[in-house]
């Protein structure tokens, strides 16, 4: 194995307290170069507090974030040169129209593309005379998105993206997502509540549930140990839960039992499987949608 | 696009490795032409909306097991004479298939009849697909 390269932005042992609420609790991952980390989150579970710090916007109360390897609070005007954000509102003036703001923009960057910002609001056909105040809750979050790109990020953080878009916005906003990898390779941290459109793209997954990163891992190995697996108990065993396995929700219906094994391996589902009191086992691959439910599905934040 | 590749995104099995298998299939089917244009990586992965780094991981198997071959700066072809799949792998993969449908047929209550027309059918079908491609 070759080694892992420095991630671009790291979030070490982050704590985030509100009064007695704790928003973030110790979280610690990275976000290797290349990879696209898809962070969820139900609303609440602390996703926005966590790019705050990780954008150096606001100082932990534990731990700290790192952006290109340096202290995301002590550096972040520096590290904002390498990093296009699309807030989670956008936050843009609203008296200004796309093409001013891009002129704006233009100026605090060096090597800012003028024809590449002009070629994308073209594209999404962005009215060029409407201020960004009256624009389309998707046209503003696509002109957000051609001013994050303008100045070819390295690192591109895009906070719940698709909150509040239609079907088409959301559509063409990963569409976007997939040129921009193809062209630039750029390493993408978003975070999302809801992941329809983003499970093909991402390469890593983080899930917080009430504060605590509970899953911090790469998506295949993610697939790899989830799976449902649904079998009859016969006999007179109380116990239902899957033997050999950790297992999350478990559901029980008379002798039907449906239950989330989180560690699965092929030869102890045989072995299961061949116990006396199982019959009828099959197992079945979970979306990383039902895999973000079942892990956070649970309990109310 | 690519006629007759499909790919599970919620299936356990990497994406990368679904494109791989469903690449290799159509070729050694002949759906897929010896010398015949795949799309970029980019293209398939607008396509299947997926990262195209998954898309480039699989096309870089394939380039390397000579299935496909790059043309730098002219796009990516099925290799004009893509390995066959080895007659033993091929024979026991058949086995495996035929193995998993006869015992499927079984448990079933299917008469012998029933079955061989299904396979007759299904293989039939295939053929159309491959016509249909190559024209």
């Amino acid at each position: 194995m070759s080694e892992t390269p420095a991630p671009l932005c790291t979030a070490e042992q982050i704590t985030v307290k509100y009064g007695k609420i704790t928003a973030c609790d110790a979280v610690t991952f990275g976000v290797e170069p290349g990879a696209v980390y898809a962070l969820l989150g139900r609303n609440g579970a602390g996703k926005s507090s966590l790019v705050r710090c990780l954008l150096g916007q606001q100082k932990p109360k534990a731990g700290h974030a790192t952006l290109f390897g340096k202290n995301a609070w002590k550096t972040r005007a520096k590290a904002m040169e390498r990093t296009g954000v699309v807030p989670e509102r956008p936050d843009a003036p609203p008296a200004m129209t796309a093409p001013q703001l891009a002129k704006f923009c233009s100026k605090l960057y060096r090597n800012w593309d003028h024809a590449g910002v002009a070629q994308r609001l073209e594209r999404y056909a962005i009215p060029p005379k409407v201020p960004f105040g009256k624009l389309s809750r998707g046209q503003a979050q696509e002109v957000m998105l051609a001013l994050a790109l303008g100045h070819h990020p390295d690192l591109l953080i895009l906070d719940d993206p698709t909150l509040g878009l239609d079907a088409v916005a959301r559509k063409g906003l990963v569409e976007e997502l997939i040129g921009e990898l193809a062209d630039r390779d750029t390493t993408v941290l978003l975070t999302t509540h809801d992941l329809a459109g983003f499970e093909g793209i991402a390469t890593h997954v983080g899930i917080l549930q009430v504060g605590q990163l509970v899953v911090n891992e790469d998506l295949e190995g993610l697939k790899g140990r989830f799976r449902r697996l649904r079998y009859r108990v016969v006999g007179e065993c109380v116990d239902a839960d899957p033997v050999g396995f950790d297992c999350g929700p478990v559901r029980v219906v008379g002798q039907d039992v449906e239950a989330v094994v989180t560690d699965f391996d092929e030869e102890r589902f045989a072995a299961f499987g061949g116990e006396e009191r199982i019959e009828d086992l099959e197992q079945e691959s979970m979306s990383l949608e039902e895999i973000f439910i079942a892990v956070a599905g649970g309990e109310r934040d | 696009m690519i006629r007759g590749l499909r790919i599970d995104p919620t299936s356990a099995t990497p994406i990368w490795s679904q494109i791989e298998d469903g690449l290799r299939r159509l070729v050694s089917s002949g759906a897929l032409e010896a010398g015949a244009p795949v799309p970029s990586v980019r293209e398939l992965a607008r396509e299947l909306r997926i990262n195209p780094a998954t898309v480039s991981k699989a096309y870089r198997h394939l380039a390397r097991d000579g299935v496909l071959t790059v043309r730098r700066g002219d796009g990516t072809y099925v290799s004009d004479t893509p390995p066959e799949v080895p007659a033993a792998q091929r024979r026991e993969a058949l086995r495996e298939a035929a193995d998993a449908f006869a015992a499927l047929a079984a448990t079933l209550g299917a008469s012998e009849q029933d079955t061989r027309r299904e396979l007759e059918r299904a293989w039939k079908a295939q053929q159309t697909t491959k016509k249909v491609t190559h024209e």
